[in-house]
């Protein structure tokens, strides 16, 4: 019995081991977004992707982060194209395994 | 043909808002519609463009200009073209270059003589706009030209956020306006504006150096 819910217990540690890795956030550093009326087609244009499942925009940062369904990819050079019909210019862009959620509480700490 | 079913039924409801303006702004990202109103005593106009591309877009406008004196009247209403003609931005600050123009038909009312003839007239202008989060300064230059007819426009502007703000926060600024028309009055035209910014909307309202109330939006969608 024991080894039973120790195996249990593994399994599911791996499981939201590979939920947690399963996280996939593109951050974008971007020039000219000082204003948030005007950054606004940026959050619009991410979020009108059908992988999206959340965006962040930082005004301060100059960030925007742009998290991922499960299991979908978006390639960099989709979100600088997005970023640049928005009337942006993306200067760093990165994929990075964590979410929306925890880069917000990062840059509020 | 839906983009021109939309157009028209934007036109049709600056129609109805009023016989209003003039001076077109700048547009939304590529892909959205940009409305946008300014509303004093003697100006009033409005417009809605649609930004086909990332710098350029195509609207209507619809213009009210009054004399001081009330005397003369204008009403102008012309399809506009608006295009983004160089963008600078940097780490903290975006400056832009526009071309704003349009082609319109101009109803000339005046109290003595000429009430009700209608003339073409031609809108060509630029402006100049720099932004960082905290400051402001824009520039604009608009023609208003019809036979025997010209009302060109000149303003400056120029604004300071109180604070800086977050994607979701509101954003108040004080902007500083001084605009002349030409032929309409003599005087220049000072306003002070409360400007609030949201990701959502952007409105302004201010009281002149002759005591009149003014109100400015813009909204994309």
């Amino acid at each position: 019995m024991k080894k039973l819910i120790a195996i249990s217990l593994l399994a599911l540690s791996f499981a939201a081991g590979a939920a947690q890795a399963a996280v996939q956030t593109i951050k974008a550093e971007v020039n000219g977004m000082v204003c948030a009326f005007c950054a606004q087609g940026i959050e619009k244009k991410m979020r009108s992707l059908s992988q999206t499942k959340d965006v962040y925009v930082n005004l301060k940062q100059k960030l925007v982060a742009v998290e991922l369904k499960e299991g979908q990819t978006l390639s960099h050079d989709t979100v600088k194209d997005l970023v640049k019909d928005a009337g942006y210019d993306v200067t760093k862009i990165e994929t990075v395994g964590a979410s929306v959620k925890d880069i917000k509480s990062s840059i509020k700490e | 043909m839906k983009f021109f079913v939309s157009l028209c039924a934007a036109a049709a409801m600056l129609t109805v808002i009023a016989p209003l303006p003039a001076r077109a702004g700048p547009m939304g990202f590529s892909g959205s519609w940009m409305s946008m109103g300014d509303f004093s005593r003697n100006w009033r106009e409005a417009f809605v463009n649609y930004a086909f591309t990332p710098r350029d877009a195509v609207g209507v406008e619809t213009a009210y200009m009054r004399s001081d004196d009330g005397n003369r009247a204008r009403y102008l209403n012309s399809l506009t073209y608006t295009r983004l003609l160089q963008r600078w931005n940097s780490r903290d600050a975006q400056a832009n270059l526009w071309f704003i123009g349009g082609i319109g038909a101009l109803r000339l009312a005046d109290q003595a003589g000429a009430a009700g003839e209608t003339r073409t007239m031609l809108t060509p202008g630029i402006q100049f706009d720099y932004e960082t989060t905290r400051l402001y300064f824009q520039a604009t230059e608009r023609l208003y030209r019809a036979r025997d007819v010209n009302h060109d426009y000149t303003s400056v502007r120029v604004g300071f956020s109180f604070h800086e703000a977050e994607y979701e926060e509101t954003q108040p600024w004080l902007i500083l306006e001084a605009r002349r028309m030409h032929d309409l009055s003599e005087k220049t035209e000072i306003t002070p504006m409360l400007r609030l910014i949201n990701k959502n909307y952007f409105i302004e309202a201010g009281v002149n150096n002759a005591s009149e109330p003014r109100f400015n939006f813009m909204y994309v969608f």
